[in-house]
């Protein structure tokens, strides 16, 4: 029997522990996490800003399916060091391991500016407690300013839109998404935001903030004033690898981490998710890949080399489905790729965009036309030959691209009726 | 568990399943008032691929290990340990669509909440089986997990 813990109760962390109790039926599983709730949707926060679900629906799993795996949830319990093969939490709680998983996450990326610091109305954007504080917080007369328009920062401005009088947001690159959308489809999402009431400045960043205990404006790098009455931080995140450190593996941006195992260059170390750096199959490049579903498998590969399993190898890559203001972006793989062949089609309320490298789908963006587009990341994933296929790539994929037989056995599994 | 496979030489392409999988899934469950005054109009969750000459009927295969709910960023998609029928809880989803992202046969649809087969679980029976008037789609046990 062994003792396992895991670091961090999201994507990654849940993921193990579900696995790992597939896996072995008997072992101690040890979830730990900083914050006062069970694992919970981190997306789901800004859906919770604008009261579109409730707080009892934020959890991914309800308290029965702890119970049933048999996994014990550690909350408010902060891990500060490990020591060999023990935890150390910031209370000075001990916990021993044969196997740990670190799924430690981001933390904000927050670039020096002047006089931002503890501010009451300084925000992240990151958990459930600040999403909360953001609530609580925001009034309708309010101005508000987000740096940083990815992901996590135009949530947050969509979320706060109902609830304030203006909604700012500041992004140092020339464009919304830079990380998930190439030059063409960026500005069709700025326009949609921007009809929607959010205002964005690109190309500028707050530099200044003015106001003692409560910041009343930023100055942008522009020169350019805005009134603020609350201030939310969403230029980045950074991997989380402190925990990693103190137990001397190797960190360099994230978590260095077997690509085959998910083990730490220390034994017995293990670490998933947003903490890490991934190994991405479509470009052989070692990045941070800070997405759901990568986290999710990174979890589970993990849990298999913890229990001595070989996991079946799926490998990392990048796939991302969001909406803002009901306008769909889905992207999946490489945003851009040296040799690749672009191809594109757009209609008035579309945009669809496909990278095509040595006979392979290598990446694509979807601006309102998501249909059947896991079709696409499948042909992604296992690398098809598009010559493989027949009928015009660039429509809605579907099953009758592959030949009968291929399709009928995605359809059928095999089986002979 | 049994799940709804589908004999593609003997599709016809009809759309009959389609017709019916949005009668079972309406508010009315008449086949014409969910075709003509319902609004929004049901969306089927099987989806006639193809033309005459070849055609095949898709929806969800309850896969063993869904990448669906790998997927879902919300613990909405769930596939259920005992019946193995893998269900979109619609007061968790909040539609991103991630699930859709992710699906290999891509038989998830847009709505409010993620759109999905679920084996007509109310009744039994699959509407789109029942109604399939050559017998291209059949509902048998096929293993995998579920009971």
């Amino acid at each position: 029997m062994k003792n396992y813990a895991i670091v961090g109760a999201s994507a990654a962390g849940l993921s193990c522990a579900k696995t790992l109790r597939a896996l072995d039926a008997d072992s101690e599983i040890h979830l730990f996490t900083d914050e006062d709730y069970l694992p919970y949707s981190r997306p789901i926060i800004s859906y919770y800003l604008k009261s579109k679900v409730e707080k009892d629906k934020i959890y991914l799993r309800d308290e029965a399916f702890y119970k049933e795996n048999r996994i014990s949830v550690h909350l408010h319990t902060k891990i500060a060091k490990i020591d060999g093969k023990t935890l150390v939490a910031e209370n000075g709680e001990r916990f021993s391991f044969d196997k740990v998983l670190l799924a430690t996450g981001s933390v904000p990326f927050v670039p020096p500016m002047e006089n931002v610091g503890t501010q009451e109305n300084v925000f992240t954007f990151l958990t459930m407690g600040e999403s909360e504080r953001l609530k609580d917080y925001a009034k309708p007369h309010m101005h508000a300013v987000v740096i940083g328009a990815g992901l996590i920062g135009l949530k947050a401005a969509e979320g706060l839109r109902p609830l304030v009088s203006s909604v700012t947001v500041v992004e140092l690159a020339n464009k919304v998404l830079p990380s998930i959308l190439d030059d063409e489809a960026a500005p069709t999402v700025q326009a949609h935001l921007n009809a929607n009431g959010v205002e964005t400045l690109l190309g500028d960043t707050v530099t200044k903030a003015h106001g003692d205990e409560k910041i009343t404006a930023v100055t942008l790098k522009s020169g350019k004033t805005l009134p603020c009455d609350l201030l939310v931080l969403a230029v980045g995140v950074r991997p989380n690898t402190a925990l990693a450190e103190s137990a001397g593996a190797e960190v360099s941006r994230g978590i260095t981490v077997n690509r085959e195992t998910m083990e730490t260059t220390v034994p017995d170390i293990f670490a998933a998710g947003d903490c890490v750096r991934s190994f991405d199959i479509l470009d052989g490049q070692e990045k941070i890949i800070a997405l759901w579903p990568n986290a999710v498998r990174e979890g589970k590969t993990a849990a298999h080399y913890m229990a001595g399993v070989p996991a079946p190898d799926t490998g990392s890559f990048a796939v991302n489905a969001i909406d803002f203001f009901g306008f769909r972006i889905c992207t999946c793989g490489l945003i851009n790729c040296d040799g690749a062949q672009i191809l594109t089609r757009k209609t008035e309320t579309s945009y669809k965009r496909l990278l095509i490298k040595d006979g392979c789908l290598v990446g694509f963006v979807l601006l309102n036309c998501s249909a059947r587009a896991g079709i696409y990341t499948g042909l992604i994933q296992k690398k098809v030959p598009l010559s493989s296929l027949r009928g015009d790539i660039l429509e809605t994929p579907e099953l009758m691209l592959f030949s009968k037989a291929v399709r009928t056995e995605k359809l059928t599994g095999g089986v002979r009726v | 568990m049994k799940k709804v496979i589908a004999r593609e030489e003997l599709c016809l392409n009809c759309k009959l399943c389609e017709v019916y999988c949005r009668t079972a899934h309406s508010v009315s469950k008449d086949v014409v008032r969910a075709h003509v005054k319902e609004n929004p109009v049901p969306v089927s969750r099987i989806t006639v691929e193809g033309d005459n000459l070849d055609s095949v009927a898709v929806n969800c295969r309850h896969c063993d290990d869904p990448a669906c709910v790998a997927a879902c960023i919300t613990g909405a998609m769930q596939k259920d340990p005992e019946t193995g029928i893998v269900s979109c809880d619609e007061s968790r989803c909040i539609g991103c669509m991630t699930c859709l992202a992710v699906c290999p046969v891509g038989c998830i649809k847009t709505g409010k909440a993620a759109v999905k087969c679920d084996l007509c679980q109310e009744t039994g029976e699959p509407a789109c089986v029942k109604n399939c008037p050559n017998r291209a789609l059949v509902y048998v046990e096929v293993g995998g997990d579920g009971e």
